[in-house]
């Protein structure tokens, strides 16, 4: 896997790692944030991609530096590398959703240090800067959350924006004319190539996309970044909520 | 294996290669001061610009070896934590089988833990491996550091010959020596460190 920087300024950095080698299993992003010589990582993967992970966070920052780890919600794409993390940090600390937690812990590592967040959400100081838990509940995930760095204007957005790419993907949906109207049919591409079918089949309630939809405009975004797929950058941001927002979801139940 | 002794090899590797990124860089910064000071004096210091031109050359092929380092330590990350992935499957076949009373029929669990502990002996070889070629790569680096050094005493010679010309030579000598001598320390620190690691993991390898 690849390791790129999202945001850099000299004490506050946001990187993505993606394309992983191995295709058996859903390629993944994970995230990683480093401020003032701590770092959280965002979603940290599963198991069968964890010396992957390891290998390229531990090319952008010092193991010892991870304090905590963001668990969007229960899926084993999302954490079920824990009792590997664990047994090379045990002191790194575990935000997850409340609701899953018991489950979580199914995928071992019983001793981990693991923070319930309530269903209202909750934020997390490191290094000096405030995340914000943003609550996600029903996309897709009954009980799930997004962070929102309001400094760096990166929202982790979770499987909200993910694609399912072809392996040699990108880090960015294409950026070339992001910011005017040429950057249409980039964007038009990204969501025709992997992100409406995995928006309409893995996203279940209108009522949940509205209401996250309506509570996001409200931020200021540049980057939103999926765990899946590709970042969205600059005017990509309110392309994507507007198109997301156009798109019927909970396909199945439609199709049945 | 302890992974938590893998990652304390993988810390003490990033602060290292910091060192030795920095001390190259400054390594650099010497050499091409030397060429300017050079140049500005024209014939008379032309010995000494032949010495500051082979610094700056050996100073290029160390931060090619130094990369060649780099690449050599991510395989190394990779295969310790295949091996601790499959220590956990092992590990968690071993519970089971433990766990289960005599007389009960386990299928193909015995054969699939000696699969397990079959992948973990080769992955503890290629730990093995990966870890004697760094340390090869390490030796022919402490060798390119020992040629630079050996230019560096050139320099220092060169310098005292033309020290009449009121160019301060000998302190840009000085400041090179110093410059490698944090690679070479660096260098030796880490070594010694993964020679240290591969003792200590002598009974799992």
């Amino acid at each position: 896997m690849k390791a790129a920087p999202i945001f850099e300024t000299s004490d506050h950095r946001w990187w993505i790692i993606y394309d992983q080698e191995e295709r058996r299993v859903i390629d993944s992003n994970v995230y990683v944030m480093e401020s003032r010589g701590e770092a959280i990582i965002l979603d940290p993967g599963g198991f069968e991609i964890f010396p992957q992970v390891f290998s390229a966070v531990a090319e952008i920052v010092q193991p010892s530096r991870i304090k905590a780890a963001f668990v969007s919600h229960q899926d084993p794409d999302i954490a079920s590398s824990l009792p590997l993390w664990n047994a090379c940090n045990p002191k790194m600390q575990w935000y997850m959703p409340k609701l899953w937690e018991g489950f979580i812990r199914h995928y071992g590592a019983l001793e981990a240090e693991l923070h319930g967040i309530v269903d209202g959400g909750g934020e997390l100081l490191l290094g000096g800067r405030r995340l914000e838990f943003l609550p996600a509940h029903y996309l897709h995930s009954s009980a799930n959350f997004h962070v929102y760095d309001a400094e760096a204007r990166v929202l982790f957005s979770g499987d909200v924006g993910a694609a399912l790419l072809p392996a040699g993907h990108g880090a960015w949906v294409d950026r070339r004319g992001a910011n005017d109207n040429s950057g249409e049919k980039a964007f038009s591409d990204h969501i025709a190539n992997g992100a409406q079918y995995f928006h309409q089949r893995w996203m279940p309630s209108e009522k949940a996309k509205t209401d996250w939809i309506r509570r996001v405009r409200k931020l200021s975004i540049n980057f939103l970044c999926p765990q899946h797929g590709a970042i969205y950058s600059g005017s990509h941001v309110t392309r994507f909520l507007d198109w997301f927002s156009a798109l019927p979801v909970g396909s199945a139940i439609v199709e049945n | 294996m302890d992974p938590q002794r893998i990652t304390q090899l993988i810390e003490n590797t990033h602060e290292i290669q910091g060192r030795v990124r920095r001390s190259l860089r400054e390594i650099d910064r010497r050499a091409l001061n030397a060429m300017v000071l050079v140049k500005r004096h024209g014939n008379v210091l032309a010995g000494y610009g032949v010495i500051a031109s082979a610094f700056r050359e050996q100073a290029a092929k160390l931060q090619v070896a130094a990369e060649t380092l780099q690449h050599g330590v991510e395989p190394l990350i990779q295969s310790s934590m295949r091996l601790l992935q499959i220590q956990n499957y092992s590990h968690s076949i071993q519970t089971m089988l433990r766990s289960i009373g005599e007389g009960i029929s386990l299928g193909d669990l015995p054969e699939t833990e000696r699969r397990w502990e079959a992948d973990i002996a080769k992955e503890q070889i290629m730990i093995g491996e990966i870890i004697a070629d760094l340390l090869r790569n390490l030796e022919r680096f402490q060798e390119g550091i020992a040629e630079q050094e050996y230019v560096v005493t050139n320099g220092r010679i060169e310098a005292a010959l033309v020290e009449s010309s009121g160019v301060p030579l000998s302190r840009v000598s000085r400041e090179m020596g110093r410059a490698v001598a944090e690679v070479r320390k660096a260098i030796a620190e880490w070594k010694q460190q993964l020679e240290e690691f591969t003792h200590e993991s002598s009974t799992d390898l």
